[in-house]
C-alpha cells in the first residue's frame, strides 16, 4: 500500500500529501532546511547583511579613518562589536552563504525527483475538469473517428513544434500529449549548480589565493609584494616572496594633453615592460591597463603609479661655452649620449620641481612645476661632473648659465612618466571556477527564462455524430508566447479536412480561452 | 460526455477565425525598429554632414523628455476618456522619444571622439594616433548612464506596447523615464575625460547591460503600481506610502536642515565656483523654499492622517478630505519646486545669502578636500574652522554662483515626490473607470513576472560582467564594492520574487510589492551610491 498520495492541483502543480504518522524532529529539521521558503529567508538576510555593509563604511574603503574619527564612542563600540566594519568577513556573513549553499544542495535534492517525473513518466492521461482549468483550453467538433482525430492531432502538434508526442486512453478517451522545451525544467537547476560553482570559486580564493603590490621603476629588480592590511583606522603591510624576480625595463604613461599633469584623467594608459627571471631563464613580460599578463599562475596588472613627476626621456640643447651651434640630444632614462667632441652625458635624475638640495620624496610633482634634469656630463678623459638642464620656468637662475664640460645644457623637452609604477599582483587558483560559474549561470539563465516547456493535451472522445476535442496546455514560462502558438494550433486543426479530403461543410469549432 | 466537456463555449466559424500572421506580428515591432533604425541614419548623417551645425545631445535629450512626457500625456488622458485616436498619438511620440533619446547617446559618441580628436590635432597628432573607438562610448558618468537607462526603459516600454492592451503601462512607465532625463539634465552633460581603468570593452558590455536591466526594472515596478491599482488597492494607502516617501525625500534633502530644529525650514543649495563643475560643500540658503516644504509636508501629513481614518472607518468624507488636502499638497510642492528653480538661475548675490553656521562646515570641508587628517580637523576650534572659511569667501565669494547642476539629486527627489503626488491625485479622480480599463489583473501579473525574470537575467550578467571586468582590471573579481554590493541586492531582492512564487505561491500583489522594492534598490545603487557612498564606481 502506497504511503503517499499524488493530487493534482487547480495550478497544475503535482502536490505529495504525506499519509505517514508525525515525523520526527530531525526530518522535520531537514525538510526545513531544504525548504525554498528557508532559502528565501536566507536571501533576505543576506541581503540585509550586504545593505548594512553598504549603509556602514567598510574598513577597506578610502576614507574610512575620517568616517571612523567621526563616529561617537558607542558606535565604534556598538558597530565594532557586531562585526559592521568588515562585515562582509565577518564569521556570521560566512556562515550565511554556507547555510544558503547548503539549503541550494539539500532544495536541489529534495525537488529533482519531482522534475525527473516530466522526464521518466510524464503525465499523459490527465483528468478533463483540470485539462478545462489550464492556461489555455479549447473545444472542438471534427468529423471522422477517434483514431482518424489522433493522428491528425498528433501531426498539428508536431508541426506546432510540440515534437514529443505521446499517446494513452483511459477510460474511453484516447489522450494526446505533445510537449518541447522538457530539458527546461532542469534549468533552475543548472542555474544553482552555477551558484554553487561560484562560491566554491571564492572559497577558493579566499583559501588559496594571494595578493600583493610592486613598485617598480625602471632598473629596479625585487621578489618582494607587498599586501596592505587594514584593522579599523590603522593599517599595516604584510611581505610576501614570489618564486622569481622582476626586474623593471621602462614604464610609459601615455597623456592626452601632453602639457598636462600626470593625472589618472590625463592619461590614456600606463604601460610597464620588465623582465621575470628564474630558473627556466628570462622571459619579457608586458603590461598596460586592462591588459595583465600571466606567469605561473601570477597575475600582473596595472594598478597606480607613484606622483612623483620624472621623465621617460629628455631632449636636451647643448650649447658649447666657447660658442658655435648648439647640439640637440635626446637621452632615454638612465641613459646618456656623447656629443660630436666625446662628451660624455649621463641623464642621472628628474625633478618635476626642482630645488637645490635634496629632493622631498613624499612631495606631488606631478604637476612639474619647475622641471630639471641632473646631469653627469665627463669630458674624455675628465672627471664626471654635475650639471643641471632645466625648462623655461628655471632658465634664468644662475646656475643653469654655469658652464659644465664646457657646455651649458637647456631642458628643450622631455616625455613625462612618474617614478614608479605600481602593479598588482595576484595568485588566484579560485578565479577559473568563478569563471565557470559565471559561464554556467549566463547559459542557463538565457535559457530559462527565454525558452519554456510547454505541454499541450488533446482527450479526444467519440460523440454522438462527430469526435469530440478537448485541448488545454500549459507553460511554465513565457505563457503570452505559449498562448499565441496555442490559438495558431487550435486554427490550424480547425482547418482539418476530412480523411477523404472534403472539407465537411458543418464543421465548427468551440472555443473557450482561459483568458 | 460531449455535454459533460463543453462549458459554455464560444461558437466561432472556421471562416472567421483568422490564423495571426507572422506580418502583423512583425508590424507589432515597428515603431521599435523605426526609433532604432532612425538614430542609426540620424547618427550617419551626423557622422557625414558633420558636429558644429547639427544637433547637439543635450538638444536630441530634451526632445527625448518632450516626447515622452507627450506620450505620457495622451496615454493619461486615455485612462480616462479612452480614444483610439489619442493611443495613436501617444505610440507616435513614444517612438519619437525612443528615437531622440537614443539619437542623443549617440551624438555624445561622435562628440565625445571628435573632442579628443580635437585635443590630438593641437598636439600634431591625427585621427591615426586616436585610440579606439569604444574608448568614446557614452558611459563615462552618470549623465551618460542616465540617458541609456532612460532608453532602456523606453524600449522596453515600446516593445511590451505592441500588445495594445499594454499600452496604459506607457502612462506611468514613459513619465519615469522622464525623471530620469530630468536627472540627466541636471547633472549636466559636459564631456570628462575617460579615467584608464575604464577604457576597456568590457565597459560598453558591462553598463550597456545595466541600463537596459535598470529600464526593465522601472518597467516592470510600473506594471506593479498598475497591478496594485487593477488588485483594488485602495488609492488611500498608496497615498500614504507615496507620503512617507515625500516625507523622507523632503527630510533628508540640504543636508536634513529642514526639519533641523536649529535650522527649521531652511532650504540650502550647493554652490559652485568661476567655472568648475565641481559642487563645493558651501551651501547657500534660497529664500521661501524651505517654508514651502514644510507647508507641503504639514499638508502630506493631514493628507495621510484623513486616509487613515477612511481606512480605519471606511469614511468617505474624511477620504474626500483626504484626496482635497493632496491636492493642496501638489500645489505647494509644485510652487516649491518653481521658486527653487527660479532661485538657483536668478539668484546673484550669492554670498549675502549664505549663513554663517554655513562657516566652520565649510571650513571642515576645505580641510578634508586637503586631505587632512580627521582627529585634526576635530581638534580646531569652531572659530578657527569659521576663520579658514571666511577668509576664502572673503578672497573668492564674488566667484560663487548657483546652479541647476550643483544638487541633482536633491532635485529630482523633490520632482519624483511631486510626481508620486500628482499620480496619486489623478488615481483618486475617477479610480472605478480607471480600473475598469486596465488589462485583467492576471495579464498584468503575467506581465510582471516575466520582467522581473528579465531583470532578474540582466542583472545577473550585470554582476558577471562587471566580476569579469574587475578581474581584468583590478586583479578581482568581487571587492565588496558600494556598487557591487547594491546590484547584487537588486538582484537577490528579484531572486526572492521569483523564488516566493514557487515557496510561497505569492503572486499579485505580494509580487507587486517585492517588484516595488526591488525598484528602490535599484535605484539606490544607481543614485545612492554614486552620490552618498565612496567606492570604485562613485563617478558612475
Amino acid at each position: 500500500m502506497s504511503t503517499a498520495e499524488h493530487f493534482v492541483t487547480k495550478t497544475g502543480t503535482e502536490k505529495t500529501v504525506s499519509l505517514k504518522p508525525a515525523d520526527s524532529f530531525v526530518s522535520k529539521f531537514l525538510r526545513f532546511l531544504c525548504s525554498v521558503r528557508f532559502g528565501v529567508t536566507l536571501l533576505v538576510l543576506l541581503g540585509i547583511a550586504c545593505f548594512i555593509g553598504m549603509v556602514v563604511m567598510q574598513q577597506n574603503v578610502a576614507g574610512f579613518d575620517r568616517y571612523f574619527a567621526e563616529l561617537t564612542p558607542s558606535q565604534r563600540l556598538v558597530y565594532g562589536k557586531l562585526g559592521l566594519f568588515n562585515i562582509y568577513h565577518a564569521w556570521y556573513f560566512n556562515a550565511l552563504i554556507a547555510v544558503l549553499s547548503l539549503n541550494i544542495i539539500l532544495a536541489s535534492i529534495d525537488r529533482f525527483p519531482k522534475t525527473w517525473k516530466f522526464f521518466s513518466r510524464p503525465t499523459i492521461t490527465v483528468p478533463l475538469r483540470w485539462l478545462r482549468e489550464q492556461n489555455k483550453t479549447a473545444e472542438l467538433q471534427i468529423t471522422g473517428n477517434v483514431e482518424e482525430t489522433r493522428i491528425q492531432v498528433t501531426e498539428a502538434m508536431k508541426k506546432a513544434g510540440w515534437r514529443k508526442v505521446k499517446t494513452a486512453e483511459k477510460n474511453g478517451t484516447t489522450f494526446v500529449l505533445g510537449q518541447r522545451g522538457l530539458w527546461n525544467r532542469f534549468g533552475a537547476y543548472a542555474v544553482h549548480v552555477g551558484l554553487l560553482t561560484i562560491f566554491f570559486g571564492a572559497f577558493l580564493t579566499a583559501q588559496t589565493g594571494t595578493t600583493g603590490q610592486m613598485p617598480l621603476a625602471p632598473g629596479q629588480s625585487t621578489d618582494l609584494i607587498f599586501e596592505t592590511v587594514v584593522d579599523l583606522d590603522k593599517a599595516s603591510q604584510l611581505t610576501k616572496q614570489l618564486p622569481f624576480t622582476i626586474e623593471g625595463v621602462d614604464i610609459q604613461q601615455r597623456l592626452i594633453k601632453k602639457e598636462g599633469s600626470l593625472s589618472a584623467m590625463n592619461t590614456i594608459d600606463w604601460m610597464t615592460r620588465f623582465t621575470i627571471k628564474d630558473e627556466t631563464g628570462t622571459h619579457d613580460a608586458f603590461v598596460q591597463m586592462n591588459k595583465p599578463f600571466d606567469y605561473r599562475g601570477y597575475r600582473f596588472f596595472q594598478a597606480s603609479f607613484v606622483p612623483v613627476g620624472r621623465a621617460r626621456s629628455i631632449t636636451l640643447n647643448a650649447v658649447p661655452a666657447a660658442g658655435g651651434e648648439a647640439q640637440q640630444i635626446v637621452i632615454p632614462r638612465g641613459g646618456s649620449a656623447e656629443l660630436p667632441d666625446g662628451t660624455v652625458v649621463v641623464f642621472s635624475e628628474f625633478r618635476g620641481n626642482f630645488r637645490m638640495g635634496n629632493e622631498d620624496p613624499n612631495e606631488d610633482t606631478s604637476e612639474y612645476p619647475n622641471p630639471a634634469a641632473v646631469l653627469q656630463v665627463s669630458r674624455p678623459g675628465g672627471p664626471r661632473e654635475a650639471a643641471y638642464a632645466f625648462g623655461a620656468g628655471l632658465s634664468n637662475i644662475p646656475v643653469a648659465s654655469k658652464p659644465i664640460g664646457g657646455y651649458t645644457f637647456q631642458l628643450a623637452d622631455f616625455e613625462k612618466v612618474s617614478d614608479q609604477h605600481v602593479l598588482a599582483v595576484q595568485r588566484d587558483p579560485g578565479a577559473a571556477v568563478v569563471y565557470v560559474g559565471f559561464l554556467l549561470l549566463v547559459v542557463t539563465l538565457i535559457a530559462v527564462f527565454f525558452f519554456s516547456h510547454q505541454r499541450v493535451w488533446a482527450a479526444i472522445t467519440e460523440g454522438p455524430d462527430s469526435t469530440q476535442v478537448l485541448f488545454g496546455g500549459n507553460a511554465n514560462r513565457n505563457s503570452s508566447s505559449f498562448e499565441e502558438k496555442f490559438d495558431k494550433f487550435v486554427v490550424a486543426i480547425s482547418r482539418f479536412k476530412a480523411p477523404e479530403g472534403e472539407r465537411n461543410a458543418n464543421e465548427r469549432i468551440e472555443k473557450t480561452t482561459g483568458e | 460526455m460531449s455535454q459533460q466537456v463543453l462549458h459554455q463555449p464560444v461558437l466561432i466559424s472556421t471562416d472567421d477565425a483568422e490564423e495571426p500572421g507572422v506580418l502583423s506580428s512583425l508590424y507589432s515591432y515597428l515603431p521599435a525598429f523605426l526609433a532604432i533604425g532612425g538614430s542609426l541614419i540620424l547618427i550617419a548623417v551626423r557622422l557625414n554632414v558633420g558636429g558644429e551645425r547639427f544637433m547637439s545631445d543635450g538638444a536630441a535629450m530634451m526632445l527625448a523628455l518632450a516626447s515622452y512626457l507627450i506620450a505620457a500625456v495622451f496615454y493619461l488622458t486615455n485612462m480616462y476618456a479612452p480614444f483610439r485616436f489619442a493611443e495613436k498619438l501617444g505610440l507616435y511620440a513614444a517612438t519619437l522619444g525612443v528615437f531622440f533619446n537614443l539619437s542623443s547617446w549617440l551624438i555624445r559618441w561622435a562628440s565625445t571622439y571628435d573632442r579628443e580628436l580635437a585635443i590630438f590635432q593641437s598636439q600634431g597628432l591625427g585621427a591615426e594616433d586616436m585610440p579606439w573607438l569604444f574608448r568614446y562610448v557614452p558611459f563615462a558618468n552618470l549623465y551618460d548612464l542616465s540617458l541609456a537607462f532612460a532608453f532602456g526603459a523606453g524600449i522596453t516600454t515600446l516593445l511590451i506596447m505592441r500588445r495594445t492592451h499594454f499600452q496604459v503601462v506607457a502612462a506611468l512607465s514613459l513619465p519615469l523615464a522622464a525623471i530620469i532625463l530630468v536627472l540627466a539634465r541636471f547633472i549636466g552633460d559636459d564631456i570628462i575625460d575617460l579615467p584608464p581603468v575604464l577604457d576597456s570593452y568590457w565597459r560598453p558590455i558591462h553598463v550597456g547591460i545595466a541600463s537596459l536591466s535598470y529600464g526593465t526594472a522601472l518597467v516592470c515596478f510600473a506594471v506593479a503600481v498598475l497591478y496594485l491599482l487593477k488588485d483594488g488597492l485602495k488609492v488611500e494607502k498608496m497615498a500614504i506610502w507615496t507620503g512617507l516617501f515625500s516625507l523622507s525625500v523632503f527630510a533628508t534633502i540640504s543636508k536634513f536642515s529642514i526639519f533641523a530644529p536649529s535650522t527649521f525650514g531652511t532650504y540650502t543649495a550647493s554652490t559652485f565656483m568661476g567655472s568648475s563643475r565641481f559642487a563645493l560643500g558651501l551651501r547657500a540658503d534660497i529664500p521661501y523654499v524651505g517654508w514651502l516644504i514644510v507647508a507641503a509636508a504639514i499638508l502630506l501629513l493631514a493628507a495621510m492622517a484623513a486616509h487613515l481614518i477612511s481606512i480605519a472607518k471606511n469614511d468617505i468624507s474624511a477620504r474626500n478630505w483626504g484626496n482635497r488636502i493632496l491636492w493642496a499638497a501638489l500645489a505647494t510642492q509644485a510652487a516649491g519646486i518653481s521658486v527653487l528653480v527660479y532661485q538657483l538661475r536668478n539668484l546673484q548675490d550669492v554670498v549675502s545669502n549664505i549663513s554663517p553656521k554655513q562657516y566652520p562646515i565649510f571650513g571642515a570641508w576645505m580641510l578634508q578636500q586637503q586631505e587632512m587628517p580627521q582627529a585634526q580637523i576635530n581638534a580646531l576650534g569652531q572659530q578657527q574652522l569659521y576663520d579658514i572659511a571666511n577668509s576664502w569667501i572673503i578672497q573668492n565669494g564674488a566667484g560663487l554662483h548657483l546652479s541647476l547642476n550643483a544638487n541633482p539629486v536633491e532635485l529630482s527627489a523633490l520632482i519624483t515626490a511631486f510626481a508620486g503626488t500628482f499620480f496619486i491625485v489623478l488615481f483618486g479622480i475617477n479610480t472605478e473607470k480607471i480600473r475598469s480599463l486596465l488589462p485583467g489583473a492576471e495579464v498584468l501579473d503575467g506581465l510582471m513576472y516575466k520582467l522581473a525574470g528579465v531583470t532578474f537575467a540582466g542583472l545577473a550578467l550585470l554582476l558577471i560582467t562587471g566580476a569579469v571586468w574587475a578581474n581584468e582590471s583590478w586583479g578581482r573579481y568581487w571587492g565588496w564594492d558600494a556598487k557591487e554590493v547594491g546590484a547584487l541586492v537588486a538582484w537577490l531582492t528579484y531572486a526572492g520574487f521569483l523564488h516566493s512564487r514557487i515557496a510561497y505561491g505569492w503572486r499579485g500583489r505580494r509580487s507587486a510589492y517585492f517588484a516595488v522594492v526591488a525598484f528602490l534598490f535599484v535605484i539606490f545603487t544607481y543614485l545612492g551610491v554614486s552620490y552618498l557612498l565612496p567606492g570604485l564606481h562613485s563617478y558612475a
